[in-house]
C-alpha cells in the first residue's frame, strides 16, 4: 500500500516533469504510429471495407451486409473453413500445452547436459516454418515415408496422412506441436519461479511427486498456463503457412483454413471487400475465444498472495 | 521389522528417496527417448538429402545413407539459388531486427520509467494489441503499402513495421525487464546530471542486454517463419526470400524428393547456425526475462 502511494508522488508541472514527458513522447513516437496506423487503424478499415464491393482496381461501392450474407449463405468454403480452423486450433493448442508442459517439467530436473536437452527441444522453433512443413511432407509420404514404415513395424497398414481429408488436419497439428519450442521455454521460466519452499513444505508433509505436481506446481503455474494458452490460441486460429506452403487447402477442402481462404479471395481473385469480411470474421472468432478464456480465467488462475 | 519407532521413520524416508531417485532415472530415460523422437524428423530429412533417388525408395528404408552424396547439394544449388534467397531474406531481417530492437527499447523505457500524460491509456492500447490477430489487418495494410505508397514488390512493407516498436509483446518484455532494475541507479545518475537518454543508453541498456537479445531473436523468428506476408508483397523471382523460394521450388519439382530435401536442409541451415552462436543467451535470456511479473 505505502509503496503504491510513494510511487504516485509529485506529478506536477515542474520544468523537469515537462521535459520528462517530452522525452517520453519522443521515445513513444514509433509506438504511437504503430498502434494507430498499423494496428487499430487497419482493424477499423477492415471493418469498413467489409461493407463494400471492391474488385481489384475498380472503385469500391457500398453494399451493406451483402458480403456477410454471401459468406453465410452462398460461400462453398466458408462454413467448413471455420470448422477446419477451429478443429486444427483445438488439436494444436491442447497438444502443444500438454507436450510443452511435460517437456518443461523434464527439462527442469537436475539432469546432466541440461543445455543440450534444452537446445534440442527449442531447435524446431527457429527453423523456417515453410521448410518444416515441406520437410515433414516427405516423412508423411504414403508409400516411402518414415512414419508409415514405423507404423508397418507395429502392424498398421499404410496411412494416407496428408492425402486423406480426415487425417490432414491432425497430421498438420502434430507438426505445429513439434514447433512449440518457445512455449516450452516460457513454461521452463515459470517452473523456475515456483518457490522452492512450497515444494519443501509439501515434501515434509509427505506429499508424493504426483501430489506435489497437482497441488503445488500446477496451481503456481496457472498464470503462465493462461498466458501460453492465450497466445497459442491466437496464433493457431490464424494458421495459414501449412496451407500456403504445402496443401493449398486440400485434399478436398480439408485444410482450407480461414486465413488461407481470406488470402485466396483477396490475392488470387482480387475480391478485397469480400476478403475483408472474412478477416473481420477471423477477428470476431478469435475475440470470442479470447473472451471465453478471460471469463473463465478467474475461476482457475491462482495468484500468489490471495485471489483478489 | 517391528523394532522401535525411530528406525521405521528413517526407512520410510529412505524408501521415499529411493523412489524419487528411481523416478528421476525413469524421467531421464523418458527425456532421452523424447529427444530421439523430436530429432528423428530432422535426421530423416538430412539423411534423405544425401541419398540417390533409387536408395530413397528402398523398402525397408535405410537409416543411414549407404554413401553420403554431398554432391546432391551442388546439383540442387544449380536450380535453387539459395545464396540469393538467403541474401534477400537478410535484407529484410537485418534492418528489421536492428530497428525493432531499438524502438522496442525506447518504448519499453518510456513505459517503465518516464511519467507523462496518457501513459496508462497508451499502455493499455499497446497490451491490447497483443490480442489482435495480425492476419486480420493484412488487407488494409496491403492496400496502404502498395496503392497508397507504391511499395509493392519491395521489402519496405515487411521492414517498416519494425520501425514502429517491434511489436507490443517486445515492448512489454523490455518494460518488464527494466522494472526489475533498481531505480536508485537512475536517480544517482540524475544527481550526477545525466539526462534521460544518457540514463537509457549508459545504465539501462547494458543491464537489459539479455532481454534485448531475446527481442532480437523473436523478431528474427517472426520474419523467418513468415510466408504469407512475403508472398503477398514480393512478386518477382529475383526478390524471393528463402521461404517463398523453397515453396516455389517444391511445387515446381513435385516429387524429386532428394532435391527438395537438399533445399529444405539448406533453408534449415542459417537458423541452426545463428542458434548455435547465440544459444546460451537465447534460452537463458528467455528464462531470465520470461514472465517477470
Amino acid at each position: 500500500m505505502s509503496k503504491a502511494m510513494s510511487k504516485k508522488k509529485s506529478i506536477k508541472t515542474s520544468p523537469g516533469a515537462k521535459k520528462e514527458a517530452r522525452v517520453a513522447y519522443l521515445c513513444l513516437i514509433p509506438a504511437f504510429i504503430g498502434l494507430t496506423v498499423l494496428t487499430y487503424g487497419p482493424l477499423l478499415a477492415v471493418f469498413i471495407i467489409g461493407f463494400f464491393k471492391w474488385k481489384g482496381l475498380s472503385t469500391p461501392h457500398f453494399i451493406g451486409l451483402q458480403n456477410y450474407i454471401r459468406l453465410f449463405t452462398e460461400d462453398p468454403y466458408f462454413l467448413d473453413s471455420i470448422k477446419v480452423t477451429v478443429w486444427f486450433s483445438i488439436l494444436a493448442v491442447v497438444g502443444t500445452m500438454v507436450y510443452s508442459l511435460i517437456i518443461a517439467m523434464l527439462l527442469n530436473m537436475k539432469i546432466p547436459a541440461r543445455g543440450f536437452f534444452r537446445a534440442v527441444f527449442y531447435l524446431p522453433y527457429i527453423l523456417p516454418a515453410a521448410a518444416v512443413y515441406i520437410g515433414w511432407s516427405w516423412l508423411y509420404e504414403t508409400n516411402f515415408g518414415l512414419f508409415n514404415y514405423l507404423l508397418n513395424q507395429i502392424g498398421i497398414k499404410n496411412v494416407m496422412f496428408l492425402s486423406d481429408s480426415s487425417l490432414a488436419v491432425p497430421s498438420l497439428a502434430i507438426i505445429a506441436i513439434w514447433l512449440s519450442g518457445n512455449i516450452i521455454v516460457i513454461f521452463l521460466a515459470g517452473l523456475q519461479n515456483v518457490p522452492g519452499v512450497y515444494h519443501e513444505a509439501a515434501q515434509i508433509d509427505g506429499a508424493n511427486g504426483f501430489q506435489r505436481f497437482f497441488h503445488v506446481t500446477l496451481p503456481c503455474m496457472t498464470p503462465i498456463i493462461f498466458y501460453n494458452l492465450l497466445m497459442c490460441l491466437i496464433t493457431n486460429l490464424q494458421v495459414v503457412t501449412p496451407a500456403l506452403a504445402l496443401t493449398n487447402g486440400g485434399p478436398g477442402n480439408s485444410t482450407m483454413f480461414l486465413t488461407y481462404l481470406m488470402y485466396r479471395y483477396a490475392f488470387k481473385s482480387n475480391q478485397l471487400g469480400y476478403a475483408s469480411a472474412i478477416s473481420f470474421v477471423i477477428f470476431l472468432l478469435i475475440a470470442a475465444f479470447t473472451t471465453v478464456l478471460f471469463a473463465t480465467s478467474k475461476s482457475w488462475i491462482f495468484y500468489e498472495g490471495g485471489n483478489d | 521389522m517391528e523394532k522401535n519407532a525411530a528406525p521405521v521413520k528413517t526407512t520410510s524416508l529412505r524408501r521415499r528417496s529411493y523412489w524419487s531417485k528411481a523416478g528421476n532415472i525413469v524421467s531421464f530415460l523418458l527425456l532421452i527417448l523424447l529427444t530421439a523422437v523430436v530429432m528423428l524428423p530432422i535426421w530423416w530429412i538430412f539423411r534423405s538429402s544425401l541419398m540417390t533417388n533409387a536408395e530413397l525408395y528402398i523398402y525397408p528404408p535405410n537409416f543411414f545413407p549407404s554413401r553420403w552424396l554431398f554432391s546432391n547439394y551442388a546439383e540442387t544449388l544449380q536450380n535453387f539459388p539459395f545464396w540469393q534467397y538467403f541474401g534477400n531474406t537478410m535484407l529484410i531481417i537485418v534492418p528489421s531486427v536492428l530497428f525493432g530492437t531499438l524502438t522496442a527499447t525506447l518504448c519499453g523505457y518510456a513505459f517503465a520509467r518516464l511519467r507523462f500524460k496518457g501513459k496508462s491509456f497508451w499502455f493499455t492500447l499497446c497490451i491490447g494489441s497483443m490480442l489482435l490477430p495480425n492476419m486480420v489487418t493484412l488487407i488494409p495494410l496491403y492496400i496502404m503499402w502498395t496503392r497508397g505508397f507504391g511499395l509493392g514488390n519491395t521489402y519496405w512493407p515487411l521492414i517498416l513495421p519494425f520501425l514502429c516498436g517491434g511489436g507490443a509483446f517486445n515492448i512489454f518484455l523490455i518494460r518488464q525487464f527494466i522494472r526489475t532494475i533498481p531505480r536508485e541507479l537512475d536517480e544517482a545518475a540524475t544527481i550526477d546530471g545525466a539526462g534521460h537518454m544518457r540514463i537509457l543508453f549508459q545504465i539501462i541498456v547494458p543491464a537489459i542486454k539479455p532481454a534485448m537479445i531475446v527481442v532480437a531473436l523473436f523478431i528474427f523468428v517472426l520474419l523467418w517463419n513468415d510466408l504469407l506476408q512475403q508472398t503477398v508483397y514480393i512478386n518477382s523471382p529475383d526478390k524471393f526470400t528463402i521461404a517463398i523460394g523453397l515453396s516455389m521450388f517444391k511445387s515446381g519439382l513435385k516429387a524429386d524428393w532428394v532435391r527438395i530435401m537438399c533445399a529444405t536442409c539448406l533453408a534449415f541451415l542459417p537458423g541452426i547456425v545463428i542458434y548455435l552462436i547465440g544459444q546460451k543467451s537465447f534460452v537463458e535470456g528467455i528464462v531470465m526475462s520470461g514472465m517477470k511479473n
